[in-house]
């Protein structure tokens, strides 16, 4: 089991330490960990299990805030790099964004969170729901009332009734003006597309997120109208596995708030919505650079937010690029982004311009791989559809809206 | 223009910023010592003590060390404000074990804790008392658990499973089994939460007490899914261990190829060997091989596998047929289905945990079905990305066409860190096959262009590796390993890029391994390679080619025609080139010259003759060395081929020539892939071990097959506790199951009956009567009696340890007053009085040694406790301390002081004006009222005195100073806690009215073993029956008295008890603590035969609880020691 947790900023400084259990850890383990990771080469620096000469280390990096724990015995690697996100997803939710900054400001309510967290190095409440009600975020309204009162308790000093019921994952009775249920489709599409302009592998990653409020404790059902395009799903702890497994209907009792319902893959997909193509050719020491974007098929809706990123190989010295469309920045670690927003309907946006060589070389023998960003209002690309939501035993009406979103993950076009 | 406009505009920002900060703790963490923390700690505003709390927080999480705040933080414990607990908690578990006895003082406020009515409250009391780890309090912390197991809410329940393994961490063995029957309880928790919590307590505490699942093995595979992620995980491995334990593994499982030796059953349905050659087999048989090994280790753990696999021949214990079970199996088919939607789970280690079910468990068919979830999995975050990747690079080794169409999964995203590109590409090797090898060599190659030429050089040795799995592909492989050659040095030169270097040399050594798949077929490819020597400029890369030809010299019919060139240009560079080329050339040329014969050996002869000369002559060493060991070793070769076939040729010089051979390997044989003895380390799906590649403390390979005895009361779901057949770690709990059972029936039948005489004699106690007065008040109803003496052992272990009553928590209170009174009805009604006359004349206090001769000069101290108070404070406790001069000169200003004390007078000054504000501080500060000096002590004279000591703590001993002679002696005065309570004499009623105000939480009980009486009986063999039961009477009373300060209140025998059966004997002692007042009650009751050793269970009635156990403790020691005979 865990047996201690340090944040460590990016300058290698404990923000915060944890003790979990009786078996101490000395913080000098940071100090090892710190100068083994700067002596591996840059792309091996996140390794998530290191063992050090004393204790096995977990370490997950967000937002330049290493999250480290150790352990001496064996456990579930896996186990403790979950919690570990965890832990990063509910701290970013409490104070809105991850920084050195906002750990040290708030360092008690993130104390107080990692207690409840864990308990003898073993995962006790993880709910963000369940932690709001325990421990208060801090929000404007608190901090004035504290700056005017003086007082600023932020512990709660009632149990959540949730803890104690057979869905611990809701709170206890809430109660709604207005009942209402949002469920939203919201999908990533992965893309490789290699040298030859061949699409390798195309694949949507969605997430049903459900943003529901209602009164009492609803149970509600989900289907899909064409469940069987899905290739592979994963669900929140409150979905029911039987009607699943029988139906494909998704039946459950929602938490209160924001929550992710569901994760689901489908796969081989035949085309992507946007195209890009990269077009280098070099002589001379001299390398042309051109890449054209467009779009493929028209989705119907806009296409948004297109982003073109791409690192310069480490041989080029300097580079000249311009674009018909949007605006391109090279940054000094020679990343390349081209930032083009929407695609106008009239002419496909091109970047263009020359690459120079290292001295000596004559030509590129490596190549950039471009990494493609875009946004879709409106449209599940898998084309996944929701068939109904319906909610029993609560007798009431309730608002329903569904709304669907595609962006690109990981949307790579190799030249 | 306008310089104030941009002054504002800055400090507006500066100001937002501010305004962002306020209400935050950020003033906190920056300067966290900007104020004096003592005072606000002190404050009796809850708001001053939780800013002091948070600054003492923000010192720790920056490193420092405010342990020296622990007392005046310890104080705040008893706060009311929640969030103030909260950093007090916080900051107490962050200290207690450095500073253990100030931790102590905190225990009372978490027991009141434990019985407030909020439930946060109590669970946050139980896990910081939990935590503070101290043995002196684990006892009390078990009854606590024991408590909050039955906790009417789920959220302290759940504290208390997570409580257990800090326990067990106290390694107390003598728990054990109390910790586990708790954790049978809370795997038997109706709650899903619960269970989750208690399924890692019984991992980290009991992993093979497999007999605790048994019993609910269907129901915890029925909460399987409702439990929470995090026990899940725990829950899986659990139900694994336990159905390979007790049923085995699965016939039609992976895991039985242990059993069938006969690789072809393993090939039949894995459909890509049907469509591969002859020479493909070779890797098959390795994976089937390697399939095995991991199998193995899984059950054995690599070590053992290890060790017996490099000692002699491989006699794997051949698991027989009766170690497997089939998939038919019930309770294997309960399992997998309970397992198979966690395969769901949005946690990714639950997805793994259940994966390595179905991996181990699951039919060969079946396996299929963690593919995806698996690969799923790898879209989450790039830490858990990694760790299932290291899994599945297993699963793939083992079974390659499980992964195989799904290929594309495992392409590299340009973002991948490096661990998991090179993983991936590894896993693309293993698993690439003949309908896939096209796409994925075409997804190699574009690899081969990334800006990370590190990864480019991995990919050039992972298409090597799809070579030599798929030899089909293996001329398509080559050319594009030749291709990239050219372009390598097409680009020009190789400029001082480390990863270009990499990338040709790796290049070159994936080229030699497909041609030692077959030369014969690619001399065209050496003979290329060998022209391009000229361009290739790396020297690995060279050293390589020049060893590929020498390796291949006589191969085919170009390259023996060529060999001379070749070595005429390699002879002409020599001096240019680095190092191992150099010794490579060297080795080549000689190994040329060995096996070709006929017209160029001449010229090949001259060649070496000249290279050998300049090597002779080279600036390196190494070089230096080996031209004279090959000059040495060829001399004679050269010699017989210059005499040419004739007579003399000796012995000695063909033996040189073989040896020459031997070492130069002439003969090109055609070579197969050598099946290499796999000494990889191979542990369970998804543990550490697997990660590290070492065993980690704690890891255990899968427990024996079938090692569980076949009991047919397992698995059942509905069977009661108590008939269940167990082994010894839960055999005694049951038992102390059914006494409670009976205890409460017989609390009721005794209630029922309570107009009992009470006509019972207050005993003559104050005369000094030598002949004991046994009154005999009601004969009826002798077994009433020797229960109610039982009763009050048992009600207090049923409270301990029953695991039936959930709600005892809720009526307690009610329930044990009733016993109580049951019991005094019960004594009252039919016991006989013993009085003990002249005991008090016969109690010999124990003598402890201060300092003995040897180490004092001759100076002989002892000490015993005496039962007089102190009357000038109740916190001193009196010594007789005895000295002794047993030199033979004369000493002189002898004299004991507090080793403290030279911190001079002032010191003591400060502590006595603390001792008024603050009750702990003076506790804390230990003193000895000054003893009266010894002026001189003659050679064989003894003088006593008195000792007044205030001891700071019940349980460590007083550093005290003797000085003698002016000499100073370090000295160590060790408590007893038997003498820190004075008599408090009471009468039985009295004694029984405070008993029944002290029941649960203040009630301790436990047993031991007495063997005093038997001396003494064995004396006075002759004597009566009477005389028997007072025999043991006194020798208990005595010991009794005789090692703790108490009061006799009253002997109670059983009246018409049998012959020689003590059972029922019932001492009652009373004392009060000495600085405090608190009563402290002592009850004693003896089982068992006259003549053997008793069993006596001694129960404390006390407020003070840690001072109740310890002195619980300390009876239970004393009693059990064995007799001191008196002179």
């Amino acid at each position: 089991m865990l047996q201690c947790i340090f944040l460590l900023s990016d300058s290698g400084e404990v923000i915060l330490e944890k003790q979990l259990t009786g078996h101490r850890v000395d913080r000098s383990i940071c100090n090892w960990f710190w100068d083994h990771t700067n002596s591996q080469p840059n792309s091996y620096k996140q390794q998530p299990v290191i063992a050090s000469p004393t204790h096995y280390l977990f370490q997950v990096c967000r937002e330049g805030i290493t999250f480290l724990a150790c352990t001496q015995v064996e456990m579930p690697p896996l186990m403790a790099i979950e919690f570990l996100c965890r832990v990063a997803d509910v701290i970013n939710g409490y104070l809105g964004g991850l920084n050195e900054d906002s750990i040290k400001d708030n360092f008690v309510i993130v104390y107080e969170l990692l207690d409840e967290m864990i308990d003898n190095g073993f995962p006790l409440t993880t709910e963000p729901n369940i932690l709001q009600e325990m421990i208060a975020p801090p929000n404007i309204v608190s901090k004035v009332l504290s700056v005017v009162t003086g007082n600023s308790s932020n512990v709660s000093d009632t149990l959540p009734g949730s803890t104690a019921s057979c869905v611990p994952w809701r709170t206890a009775d809430p109660k709604y003006a207005n009942n209402e249920v949002y469920v939203d489709l919201v999908e990533q599409m992965d893309a490789t597309i290699n040298r030859d302009g061949v699409l390798v592998k195309c694949e949507i990653n969605g997430e049903v997120q459900v943003n529901s409020h209602i009164t009492g404790l609803p149970d509600l059902t989900l289907s899909f109208a064409n469940p069987s395009i899905l290739d592979d799903v994963r669900f929140h702890p409150c979905v029911r596995f039987r009607p699943w497994e029988s139906n494909q209907i998704l039946s459950f009792v929602p938490p209160d708030g924001q929550f992710k319902l569901m994760n689901y893959r489908v796969r081989k997909l035949k085309s992507t919505p946007i195209y890009v193509k990269p077009q280098l050719t070099s002589d001379g020491g001299i390398c042309r650079l051109n890449v054209m974007v467009g779009m493929r098929n028209d989705p119907g809706k806009t296409v948004d937010s297109v982003n073109v990123q791409f690192q310069l190989p480490p041989c080029i010295l300097s580079a000249d690029l311009t674009s018909t469309h949007g605006t391109v920045n090279i940054l000094s670690n020679k990343t390349c982004t081209w930032s083009i927003g929407r695609i106008p309907k009239d002419k496909a946006p091109s970047m263009s311009g020359t690459l120079v060589l290292e001295t000596g070389l004559e030509r590129l023998h490596v190549f950039p791989t471009f990494q493609v960003d875009f946004r879709i209002m409106g449209v599940a690309l898998s084309g996944l559809q929701i068939d109904k939501l319906d909610l029993k035993t609560v007798p009431y009406r309730f608002y329903k809206g569904f709304r669907a979103l595609t962006r690109a993950g990981e949307f790579e076009v190799r030249s | 223009m306008f310089p104030q406009f941009g002054a504002t505009a800055e400090s507006l920002s500066k100001a937002s910023t501010a305004v962002f900060r306020i209400g935050t703790d950020a003033h906190l963490y920056d300067d966290p010592d900007d104020v004096n923390i003592a005072p606000l700690l002190d404050s009796k505003f809850d708001s001053e003590k939780c800013e002091a709390l948070k600054r003492l927080l923000a010192l720790i999480s920056q490193g420092f060390d405010v342990a020296n705040f622990f007392p005046q933080v310890v104080k705040n414990v008893a706060s009311q404000s929640l969030e103030v607990k909260k950093l007090v908690y916080l900051y107490l578990l962050h200290y207690a074990e450095k500073r253990p006895n100030e931790a102590l003082l905190s225990i009372n406020y978490f027991q009141k804790d434990l019985g407030d009515t909020n439930p946060l409250v109590r669970a946050w009391a139980l896990r910081a008392m939990a935590g503070i780890r101290l043995h002196a309090i684990a006892p009390l912390v078990l009854v606590a658990v024991g408590k909050c197991a039955r906790d009417p809410s789920v959220y302290v329940r759940k504290c208390a499973a997570n409580a257990l393994p800090k326990l067990h961490d106290l390694r107390m063995e003598e728990h054990a089994s109390a910790i586990e029957e708790i954790i049978g309880l809370l795997l038997n928790d109706h709650s899903p939460g619960v269970v989750g919590a208690a399924a890692s307590a019984f991992t980290t505490v009991c992993p093979n007490n497999f007999s605790l699942i048994g019993r609910n093995f269907r129901k915890l595979c029925e909460v399987l899914p409702d439990v929470e992620e995090w026990g899940q995980i725990m829950l899986i491995g659990i139900l694994l261990r336990y159905v390979i334990a007790r049923h085995g593994l699965v016939k039609e499982s992976i895991m039985f190829s242990l059993y069938n030796k006969d690789h072809s059953n393993l090939d039949e349905d894995e459909h890509y060997v049907t469509s591969k050659e002859d020479a493909g087999y070779a890797t098959e048989k390795t994976v089937s091989e390697l399939t095995r090994t991991i199998f193995q280790c899984y059950i054995e753990g690599p070590d053992e596998y290890l060790s017996r696999s490099s000692s002699t021949i491989k006699v794997a214990p051949k698991l027989d047929e009766s170690q497997y079970t089939s998939c038919s199996n019930e309770i294997v088919k309960i399992l997998l289905q309970c397992t198979s939607p966690l395969l769901w789970s949005h946690n990714s280690a639950v997805v793994l945990a259940a994966a390595g079910v179905h991996w181990i468990m699951a039919p060969k068919e079946d396996v299929k079905r963690i593919v995806k979830p698996l690969l799923f999995v790898l879209r989450s975050s790039p830490a858990s990305r990694y760790v299932v990747l290291c899994n599945i690079q297993v699963f793939a080794k083992a079974m390659p066409s499980l992964f195989a169409p799904h290929y594309e999964d495992f392409f590299i995203h340009s973002a991948d860190s490096y661990q998991i590109k090179e993983l991936k590409l590894e896993i693309l090797s293993i698993i690439s096959s003949d309908s896939s090898i096209s796409f994925i060599l075409k997804e190699l190659q574009d690899y081969i262009r990334d800006p990370d030429r590190r990864f480019a050089a991995d990919t050039v040795a992972a298409i090597g590796l799809c070579a030599q799995r798929l030899p089909k592909m293996a001329i398509t492989c080559l050319e594009e390993l030749l291709t990239l050659i050219r372009q390598e040095f097409l680009c020009g030169e190789i400029r001082s890029l480390d990863g270009e270097e990499g990338v040709l040399i790796q290049a070159i050594m994936s080229i030699i391994s497909i041609i030692k798949l077959e030369p014969a077929i690619y001399e065209k490819v050496i003979i290329q390679l060998v022209r391009s020597l000229d361009t290739i400029k790396v020297p690995a890369a060279r050293a390589m080619i020049v060893w590929l030809l020498g390796e291949y010299c006589s191969l085919g019919e170009i390259i023996p025609r060529m060999l001379s060139t070749v070595l005429k240009y390699l002879a002409w560079c020599f001096t240019s080139e680095e190092l191992e080329t150099k010794l490579q050339i060297l080795n080549t040329i000689t190994k040329v010259l060995l096996c070709i014969k006929g017209e160029d050996s001449w010229t090949l002869r001259k060649i070496w003759t000249y290279v050998i000369e300049l090597a002779e002559r080279d600036l390196n060493y190494d070089i230096r060395d080996r031209s004279r060991f090959l000059k040495k070793l060829l001399s004679s070769n050269l010699e017989s081929q210059n005499v040419e076939e004739e007579n003399g040729e000796s012995q000695k010089k063909d033996q040189k020539r073989v040896v020459a051979e031997c070492i130069f390997g002439v003969q090109t044989k055609t070579s197969t892939v050598p099946s290499e003895p796999i000494n990889d380390r191979f542990y369970l799906p998804g543990s550490l071990s697997q990660l590290v590649f070492h065993a980690a403390p704690g890891y255990e390979p899968l427990p024996k097959p079938c090692s569980l005895p076949n009991i047919d009361q397992y698995d059942g779901s509905d069977k009661s506790d108590l008939d269940e057949v167990d082994d010894s770690g839960t055999s005694g709990s049951s038992d102390e199951e059914n006494a409670s059972d009976y205890s409460s029936e017989r609390s009721i039948s005794g209630s029922s009956e309570v107009s009992g005489s009470n006509e019972t004699v207050s005993g003559n106690e104050g005369e000094n009567n030598d002949d004991p007065l046994i009154q005999i008040s009601d004969t009826s109803n002798v077994n009433e009696n020797q229960n109610g003496g039982d009763h009050a052992g048992t009600s207090g272990f049923s409270d301990l340890m029953s695991t039936k009553s959930l709600e005892s928590w809720l009526d307690e209170p009610s329930k044990s007053s009733k016993g109580s009174e049951t019991e005094q009805s019960g004594v009252r009604r039919s016991s006989a009085r013993i009085t003990i006359g002249n005991i008090g004349s016969r109690i010999k206090p124990k003598c402890y040694t201060l300092l003995d001769p040897a180490n004092g000069n001759g100076l002989m101290v002892n000490y015993s406790f005496s039962s007089e108070t102190s009357s000038i404070s109740s916190h001193l406790v009196c010594l007789q301390v005895l000295f002794e001069n047993c030199s033979l000169e004369s000493m002189f200003d002898i004299v004991l002081i507090d080793e403290d004390s030279s911190k001079s007078v002032d010191s003591t000054d400060q502590i006595s004006q603390a001792a008024e504000n603050t009750v702990k501080s003076h506790i804390d500060k230990p003193a000895l009222v000054s003893m009266e000096e010894i002026p001189s002590l003659e050679p064989g004279q003894k003088a006593k005195r008195t000792l007044l000591v205030r001891f700071h703590h019940h349980l460590l001993p007083l550093k005290l100073a003797l000085f003698c002679n002016d000499k100073k002696f370090p000295v160590k005065l060790r408590p007893d806690i038997g003498y820190f309570v004075k008599p408090l004499p009471i009468n039985i009623e009295a004694f029984k009215d405070k008993e029944s105000h002290l029941p649960g939480m203040f009630e301790y009980v436990r047993s031991c073993t007495f063997n005093d009486h038997i001396v003494k009986l064995n004396k006075e063999s002759n004597s009566l029956t009477e005389d028997t039961f007072l025999v043991i009477c006194e020798t208990l009373a005595l010991k009794m008295l005789s090692n703790a300060n108490l009061s006799l209140v009253s002997v109670d025998l059983p009246v018409a008890s049998n012959l020689g059966d003590a059972s029922g004997l019932c001492l009652r002692f009373s004392s009060e603590i000495l600085n405090n007042s608190m009563p402290c009650l002592i009850t004693a009751t003896v089982e068992g035969k006259c003549s053997d050793p008793l069993i006596v269970s001694v129960k404390v009635n006390c407020e003070e609880t840690v001072f109740g156990l310890n002195f619980l403790n300390r009876i239970v020691n004393f009693l059990a020691e064995p007799p001191v005979t008196h002179s």
